[in-house]
């Protein structure tokens, strides 16, 4: 005997088979229908008919052969496409008239498909794959770490003869290559520009396992001696500084100099070594140990071989190079390795991986609540669906209705969740912080991510628009007609689990609304920090100078001094200076001490060499003392101007003007000042110089004119939008030297937004969408659950309002249930957000993690929504007519 | 409303089906309409198109097969015939029904006596 499910089974492949070769099998069943049509007539025929009455007769006998042409068809095909057609016209009609529970459904499973993509695309591509090259997981870099050493701490940086004996000799990697940062300056017919260049050792390319995309990468002839000089450029320079121009491939530019042919046009996912040029460089063995540790090595991990086994056999090789160039290492170390990209993703990963949770958490809620809006809407339609079935639907025809309604839904919900994500991540992509990525790792829409969070949507709405239809189909006819659904609230393992999912909501959905709104606090804080100095109507710039022509102080005096001149000159400009620091950040450091006083620990300082105008253009205000004059500058005069943190550091706030502070770092660098002493001649408020968490640090500004060295930057304050500053300003710096670059130009408003703004308006962006879309879950969740235990209810209310209860009682008794969940949710939202504080505080500025404003807001503003949701159904229930609601029975 | 009942029928005609053609041997449609019309003596008044919707259902569960073939008057005709799972089918389905029409007589006649 044939179990059923293989009976089912056959049936099935007999219907494919069928639905496959239906022309064919048409004929012949026709056939066979005439066959036995003439042989019934010949029959009556014979039994003494006129012919005209046996072929009625026949075709009395045999039926309606239409009918069984589509009893054929339905038996034999998979499916009945008009009737599915029906069925969709029919679902569609009934939505478009329950436009409300429609919108609602799609609008949750758009949001959670929606949000959820878009977040997991970005983890995708930030965390999962941001490299595109050949084996990426396998690079890693080595740094000698010594024993004393941070963590994180230790030498990147190798000679060429490290990289080659490291290269050479070690037993780990299938393959290593070397970079070596190189400014380059592409001197063109206008003037000079500054490209980000690396030399990159031989079989670079080939390393990476990336062809160009126009072109061809960097061969192994391009680095015998005496090969032409030759570079390839990467794709979004191309784009942005030669216009995306094809025509420029296999020219000749002039970089540092050299005549250079651009061989190649790499893809735009390659940014090896965040380089924009890459120059061919062979490594040699230098003769003495004199050469500065620039290379980065990475190498790819042979398979199989482990990270501690790598550093193990490398550390045998360094120790080997230390017993030679024993300066160079530490007494006590060891050689660590680590994967490329982990640096710049650890600090993402954490937030990341948070956001992860709370999406999929988001995701799973906007599915339970669209199970609670189908079971709410499936109560309600049974009396509809006896009915359906009393007139001869059979069981599957009704679940067929169903699933046509539930698809149509999941469909539209899916639509929307795709264009949510979309859009969600342009806006995410838009708003995330340019230096927390890889430049590597292009955000886009992880289309496998999707499928997935569609599927699980789609397979939600079927599942739950089917499970009520199941019930409903296999229960008795007459109960349903007689009443709809039981005199009091359904199972309670159901409601419990429903009650479960709306705690788990609120909980959830207040724990981002006060991550939300303490961000957002911190954020507005942030804004109103004061920077010490003023940041409107400042573009700036830094100026790369040829280092050839620009060795002493009187070269660059001679530069800056008449573009200075001329920058004032230009129609817009008010004031313009000269510094050694892009503001807002300066990474300038020494020690200092100061005459008359002794310390043994040290007194770490930042400082920076300016003009005069400095503390003009960026109107810093003066608290004692004055600011430099044009002589002193002219003459390298040795005078000082300090900040506040400064005095109250190492002067413990004693009288400044007339002491002597001594820069010690001045006397080593490259060329040295003789003697480093400074004469303190003013006092200037705090001015931001480490990013807004961080406390400024002590600061000494000297005049630019007392050494060579350092960066060179250009402050120029405006009258009118800085923005348009750019050209007139390049063409200056063009007319009196052709041959600098500019470097970082823009307006400082601008620097400081992505700087010390762009992470702190992410984070906070971020929780406010997620906080709002778990709003609006929770809305969602309370109202689908309320509607379907009022509707339940019905007849319960009937009966207590029949006994003399008033339409206010029900409307509380309503408002009640749902409200008792919310504070259960709120109260565990309010712990888990206690317990996370020590998490999200380090992103905090200026507000406590228990900002009892923020808890108060964000409470008040859930329960109110909350609320609302309450409400509807409970006003619906209110107005349940007692003799409608005890006839229902 | 009559799912369960239009179920029954269905099914008795399938057995009625599988019967004749294990009895008789391969035959066509017209042939097994002809059958169970002199078995049942005219008391089932049958659409002998439900006859070919059985058939191909009796098919597709692979317990009839179906082969074109000549007919006695020599036209081209379509000859059915039992399968060994038929068979089985057949035994099993005969007891069933054996069963069923004995409880329900069982149960029809204590309706009598009261």
């Amino acid at each position: 005997m044939s179990s059923p499910r293989e009976s089912r089974l056959r049936t099935f492949g007999a219907k494919l088979r069928g639905f496959l070769s239906k022309y064919r099998h048409d004929d012949d069943f026709d056939d066979e229908i005439r066959q036995h049509l003439d042989l019934l007539t010949e029959k009556f025929v014979k039994q003494g008919m006129r012919r005209e009455d046996a072929v009625v007769a026949a075709r009395r006998q045999f039926g309606n052969t239409t009918l069984l042409q589509e009893d054929r068809r339905e038996l034999q095909t998979l499916t009945s496409v008009e009737a599915w057609w029906l069925d969709l016209r029919y679902a569609v009609r009934t939505l478009w008239r329950n436009g409300a529970f429609a919108a609602v459904s799609i609008a949750t499973l758009g949001l959670g498909i929606g949000a959820a993509t878009a977040i997991f695309s970005v983890i995708d591509n930030v965390l999962l794959t941001p490299f595109p090259y050949k084996d990426a997981r396998r690079i890693v870099f080595p740094r000698i770490h010594g024993a004393q050493q941070g963590q994180d701490d230790g030498r990147q940086g190798y000679t060429p003869t490290e990289v080659l004996e490291f290269a050479e000799n070690n037993h780990v990697f299938d393959g290593t290559t070397a970079a070596n940062e190189d400014l380059i300056l592409y001197k063109h017919g206008g003037g000079t520009e500054q490209f980000e260049g690396a030399d990159v050792t031989p079989g670079t390319f080939e390393f990476l396992g990336m062809p160009a995309l126009h072109g061809r990468v960097l061969q192994p002839s391009d680095y015998e001696p005496g090969a032409p000089p030759v570079f390839v450029l990467r794709y979004k320079t191309w784009r942005e500084r030669f216009n995306g121009d094809l025509s420029i491939l296999n020219t000749t530019l002039v970089l540092n100099g050299t005549a250079r042919t651009l061989v190649g046009i790499m893809p735009p996912r390659f940014g090896w070594y965040d380089a924009e040029v890459y120059i061919p460089e062979k490594l040699t063995r230098d003769a003495t140990s004199g050469s500065f540790p620039s290379w980065f090595l990475v190498g790819r991990l042979k398979p199989g071989v482990s990270q501690q086994q790598a550093e193990a056999d490398l550390t045998v090789i360094a120790k080997r190079l230390a017993k030679t160039y024993p300066q160079s290492y530490p007494a006590e170390f060891s050689v660590l390795v680590r994967q490329i990209g982990d640096t710049v993703i650890g600090r993402f990963e954490a937030t990341l991986y948070t956001v992860l949770a709370a999406v999929g958490l988001l995701l799973l809620i906007a599915c339970s609540n669209v199970a609670n809006l189908m079971l709410a809407r499936a109560t309600t339609r049974e009396k509809e669906f006896a009915l359906r079935a009393a007139l001869g639907a059979g069981r599957r025809r009704l679940v067929r209705l169903l699933m046509v309604e539930s698809l149509v839904l999941a469909i539209a919900g899916a639509m929307l969740g795709i264009f949510v994500a979309w859009a969600g991540l342009k806006f995410l992509v838009a708003t995330m912080p340019q230096d927390l990525i890889p430049t590597e790792s292009v955000i886009e829409l992880n289309a496998p991510v999707l499928a997935f969070m569609l599927c699980v949507a789609v397979l939600t709405a079927l599942t739950f628009g089917l499970a009520p239809a199941l019930q409903s189909s296999r229960r008795d006819l007459n109960d349903s007609l007689r009443d709809s659904g039981k005199g009091v609230s359904g199972g309670f393992r159901g409601r419990w689990l429903r009650d479960t999912v709306v705690v788990i909501e609120v909980a959830l959905s207040l724990t981002l609304l006060i991550g939300a709104g303490l961000l957002m606090r911190s954020f507005v804080a942030l804004r109103e920090v004061n920077l010490g100095m003023r940041a409107d109507h400042v573009f700036q710039t830094g100026l790369v100078l040829p280092a050839e022509r620009y060795k002493t102080v009187q070269q660059v005096t001679n530069f800056i001094r008449p573009l200075l001149v001329r920058l004032k000159a230009l129609p817009g400009v008010v004031d313009a200076a000269e510094s050694s620091a892009l503001p807002p950040s300066n990474y300038n450091e020494t020690n200092v001490d100061i005459a008359g006083k002794t310390h043994l620990e040290e007194w770490p300082t930042t400082f920076q060499q300016v003009s005069e105008e400095y503390f003009r253009v960026l109107r810093i205000e003066f608290k004692q003392g004055r600011g430099f004059s044009e002589a002193e500058v002219n003459d390298a005069r040795r005078v000082a101007v300090v900040n506040e943190t400064f005095l109250r550091k190492y002067l413990s706030n004693e009288k400044p003007i007339g002491q002597r502070v001594r820069l010690a770092s001045l006397e080593t660098m490259p060329d040295p000042v003789h003697d480093g002493s400074f004469e303190i001649i003013g006092v200037v408020g705090d001015v931001t110089n480490r990013g807004l968490q961080t406390p400024i640090e002590p600061e000494v500004w000297l005049p630019y004119t007392i050494n060579a060295a350092g960066p060179q930057v250009v402050i120029v304050h405006t009258s009118q939008d800085p923005g348009t500053m750019m050209h007139g300003v390049r063409q200056e710096v063009w007319n009196t030297d052709s041959g600098v670059a500019l470097a970082f130009a823009g307006t400082l408003n601008d620097r400081i937004n992505q700087r010390l703004y762009a992470g702190a308006r992410f984070g906070f962006l971020l929780m406010t969408i997620f906080g709002c879309t778990g709003l609006i879950l929770v809305m969602v969740g309370v109202y689908s659950l309320l509607a379907y235990s009022t509707t339940r209810k019905t007849h319960e209310i009937g009966i207590r309002m029949a006994l003399g209860a008033k339409r206010g009682d029900v409307l509380g008794m309503v408002v009640r249930s749902g409200l008792r969940l919310v504070v259960v949710g709120i109260a565990i939202g309010v712990a888990i957000s206690m317990a996370l504080g020590r998490v999200i505080g380090t992103q905090l500025v200026g507000v406590s993690v228990y900002d009892p404003e923020t808890l108060a807001a964000t409470t008040l503003l859930l329960t109110l929504t909350a609320a609302i949701a309450c409400w509807i159904p409970a006003r619906r229930a209110a107005r349940v007519d007692p003799v409608v609601a005890l006839r229902y029975q | 409303m009559d799912i369960k009942k239009s179920e029954v029928l269905q099914g008795t005609l399938d057995l009625m089906i599988l019967k004749t053609l294990h009895a008789l041997g391969p035959m066509h449609g017209f042939g097994v309409a002809r059958r169970i019309e002199q078995v049942s003596r005219d008391i089932l008044q049958l659409n002998e198109g439900t006859v070919y919707t059985s058939l191909l259902r009796l098919q597709q569960r692979g317990w009839i097969t179906a082969e074109w073939g000549l007919s006695e008057n020599n036209r081209k005709a379509k000859f059915y015939s039992i399968t060994k799972r038929g068979q089985k089918q057949l035994e099993v389905e005969t007891e069933n029904w054996e069963r069923i029409s004995g409880v329900i007589g069982r149960v029809l006649r204590l309706e009598g006596e009261r």
